[in-house]
């Protein structure tokens, strides 16, 4: 506490202060100015995409070059269907760019952009410089509360040769994806960064966001509705995230078998032993009927009648949920359950067995 | 969450030393690091302020649908509209999530205040879960379906309370951080913006533009030194319990200080809730450019006050009225049981009347006119009979 105090009375005694600067420098004096060094570094580094478009799916959008060679992250879409894709870098040179991989969990797809320019394309003077590109390879700080600044072509307002838009936020939160997508659950069910600004809009999936310094924290993902609040997220992949699927991207292309994808909602889920109650009407409450003998719940001391509350960290409301709650785990991890139990609230943790 | 404690407080020491010194180094007010700060300065708001933060889920209840069903279903039946037009409806399709929502400490007994927007579906089961990591069970006390204010109760005591800010000391254009669990995780998300104005909703609420959304009614809405300016909850300049929702994330917020948060939480806590207020009149259709009374309900608090049908409404509060959405404006903040100054007019004489407002359960029938409305005519905005 005493350390907030501090830094809190030392604010504006530095405002203060730097109000007496001269008139010369009067954009020192907007703190906005500080964003500068990040703007500079993000603006080269992403490029306007179009592509496909159908209906509501737009064939537009943005990507981030993440090698001097070209190559350029983005998200799955529609966009990447077309026969021609074309890439407008910052200075308004244009590419033809190619789907190198694609992978549909993370809903994401890695570009390459190809040189020399081809027909219909606008040639680069310096073809064979280096693209400017953030290194995935790096560890970046991306703290909650931290200022991140989002460059994409939302709307695609910037128009022709026009550089990208700006917005800007804070890091909200990081939390694990639980969001649905025109009424299907969304694959991808990792961690995401959400922020409190920078609006998901048409255009913006595949924005660069980075932080003061202008490093890459993460990319806009697909617009989505989480499943918590039924609102739509503003949210980004983390850069951990982006640098798994880009060296799986290369591996694959090297012709190393891809790992399997992880989530099948089809397969089986694991089965704790416990029944739930099918009575109610339209919304079942997820009470306990039975606990099968021997199971991992018996073991774990889930009894008849108990009312669950919740599954790692969920809300469970009905037995539906629980059921989709279950299919979302991996073999072998446990559970930990909150259950009520008359008017107490039990926490219980279910130990599965290695499959 | 990271911290960088270290960090910042060597920055901290370093400008402290720096101030005597007339000549600052030329970093220490750079704009960089007047934002760095500003980012630790967020983050200290997030961890002064997260032992008074509870996590409240929910399990069981249902999507408001059609008609508005939390509000005196026990009471009476549900009608169709056409039978009963004083009957609120959603009239809106945000689907009511089941995630976490978020609730601040009261007071040391026990008693957690939060947005009544969290409790729409009516659930069976309410739990909260402290900043200690204890969960219990919670009993919904009251709400104000008006100002949007839940109060809970729990089991427990010596609870630790926040620091409330005065509302005559906010000022338009300071920092605000709203806070919340409803994205889940121990660690609250953090939205920030500033106050946008001050004394809106009829005095009730603060408007901010950090960014309020399920995600954080019920919880905080802070100043930088990590007191609470108000709590957050949807509103907009209509009446009904969704009003609002429409607007989250839009920069438009809004959060109830803390004198009108005692004032409501004071009534809250005898188990009364506050309701909408109706006055139970219907309106002329086919008056065009004035407010003139159609039907009055039997009984209800204008039949009460012995208003008749053809009076005008010419004023109510401190507003002069000219079309139904006026008087709409002028009385939707004022909850069931509190009296509204209404000027009417008749036969070109203007009288004054104090209507005390009352629940729509309180509303009678209204009695067959000699001569009907013409059913084609549209009446002013549907389902919004005041």
């Amino acid at each position: 506490m005493m350390r907030a105090s501090y830094s809190l009375m030392v604010l504006p005694v530095l405002i203060a202060m730097t109000a007496n600067v001269p008139a010369t420098h009067a954009q020192d004096r907007d703190s906005n100015a500080g964003f500068q060094r990040a703007i500079d570094s993000v603006m080269p580094r992403v490029v306007k995409l179009y592509g496909l478009g159908a209906g509501k799916q737009k064939g537009y959008g943005t990507g981030i070059i993440v090698s001097d060679d070209g190559d350029v992250l983005t998200v799955f879409s529609l966009l990447i269907d077309a026969r021609h894709i074309r890439a407008v870098l910052a200075d308004g040179t244009i590419h033809q760019a190619e789907v190198i991989h694609r992978d549909r969990q993370r809903q994401l797809a890695l570009l390459r952009l190809t040189r020399p320019t081809a027909p219909g394309t606008s040639p680069a003077p310096n073809a064979l410089d280096p693209f400017p590109s953030f290194d995935l390879d790096r560890d970046v700080n991306a703290a909650v509360g931290d200022w991140v600044l989002a460059a994409g072509n939302a709307f695609k307002v910037a128009d022709g040769a026009e550089p990208v838009s700006i917005a800007h936020g804070i890091i909200s939160t990081r939390t694990r994806l639980d969001a649905r997508r025109r009424l299907k659950d969304f694959p991808y069910r990792g961690d995401v960064l959400i922020f409190d600004g920078i609006t998901s809009n048409p255009g913006a999936p595949g924005s660069a966001v980075v932080n003061l310094d202008g490093e890459l924290v993460g990319m806009i993902g697909r617009v989505v509705t989480s499943n918590q609040t039924y609102t739509h997220l503003n949210y980004a992949l983390p850069r951990d995230v982006l640098d798994e699927f880009y060296l799986e991207s290369l591996a694959a292309e090297q012709g190393e078998p891809t790992p399997p994808e992880t989530t099948d909602q089809s397969e089986t889920p694991l089965d704790p032993g416990i029944r739930l109650s099918r009575v109610g009407y339209q919304r079942i409450l997820p009470f306990v009927e039975r606990v099968k003998f021997g199971s991992p719940a018996q073991r774990a001391g889930v009894r008849k009648d108990d009312l669950i509350l919740s599954l790692n960290g969920r809300n469970i409301p009905d037995a539906d949920e629980y059921k989709r709650r279950l299919s979302y785990l991996e073999p072998g991890e446990s559970i930990d359950l909150v259950v009520q139990r008359g008017r107490a609230i039990v926490s219980l943790r279910i130990e599965m067995d290695e499959k | 969450m990271t911290h960088n404690s270290p960090r910042l407080f060597i920055i901290g020491l370093l400008a402290a030393c720096a101030m005597p010194l007339a000549s600052m180094a030329e970093q220490d007010h750079s704009p960089d690091q007047l934002l760095r700060e500003k980012q630790e300065m967020f983050r200290d708001v997030a961890e002064k302020m997260r032992p008074f933060l509870v996590r409240i889920d929910t399990v069981g209840g249902s999507q408001p649908r059609g008609f508005l069903s939390t509000e005196d279903d026990e009471e009476s039946p549900q009608q169709p509209r056409s039978q009963n037009p004083f009957r609120e409806t959603v009239g809106s399709s945000f689907t009511i999530a089941d995630g976490a929502t978020t609730g601040i400490v009261y007071s040391p007994d026990g008693f957690i205040i939060t947005s009544s927007f969290n409790f729409i579906r009516e659930p069976v089961v309410i739990s909260v879960t402290l900043g200690d990591d204890r969960r219990l069970v919670a009993k919904l006390v009251a709400r104000d379906q008006v100002r949007k204010i839940a109060l809970l109760k729990v089991d427990a005591d010596s609870l630790a309370v926040p620091e409330w800010v005065d509302r005559t000391s906010v000022r338009i254009g300071q920092s605000a951080v709203a806070l919340g669990l409803g994205f889940g995780g121990e660690h609250p998300s953090l939205s920030v913006g500033i106050i946008s104005a001050r004394n809106r909703m009829h005095g009730n609420a603060f408007q901010t533009d950090a960014r309020l959304s399920p995600a954080n009614y019920g919880g905080p809405v802070c100043d930088l030194h990590g007191r609470v300016i108000g709590i957050a909850v949807p509103m907009a300049q209509r009446p009904g319990e969704l009003a609002g929702i429409d607007m989250y994330d839009s920069g438009v917020g809004f959060a109830v200080p803390k004198d009108r948060v005692d004032e409501i939480v004071s009534v809250l806590q005898t188990g009364r809730s506050f309701y909408r207020g109706w006055l139970g009149i219907q309106i002329n259709p086919r008056a065009r450019d004035a407010v003139v009374i159609g039907n009055i309900a039997d009984p209800s608090p204008m039949r009460a006050a012995g208003v008749l049908p053809g009076d005008k409404v010419i004023g109510a509060e401190d507003r002069e009225i000219r079309h139904f959405g006026h008087l709409v404006q002028a009385i939707y903040m004022i909850p069931a049981g509190e009296p509204v100054y209404l000027l009417l007019e008749r036969n070109e004489r203007q009288f004054g009347k104090v209507v005390t407002l009352a629940r729509n359960t309180e509303l009678g029938d209204l009695p067959d006119l000699e001569e009907p409305f013409d059913p084609s005519t549209p009446t002013p905005q549907e389902g919004e009979e005041e």
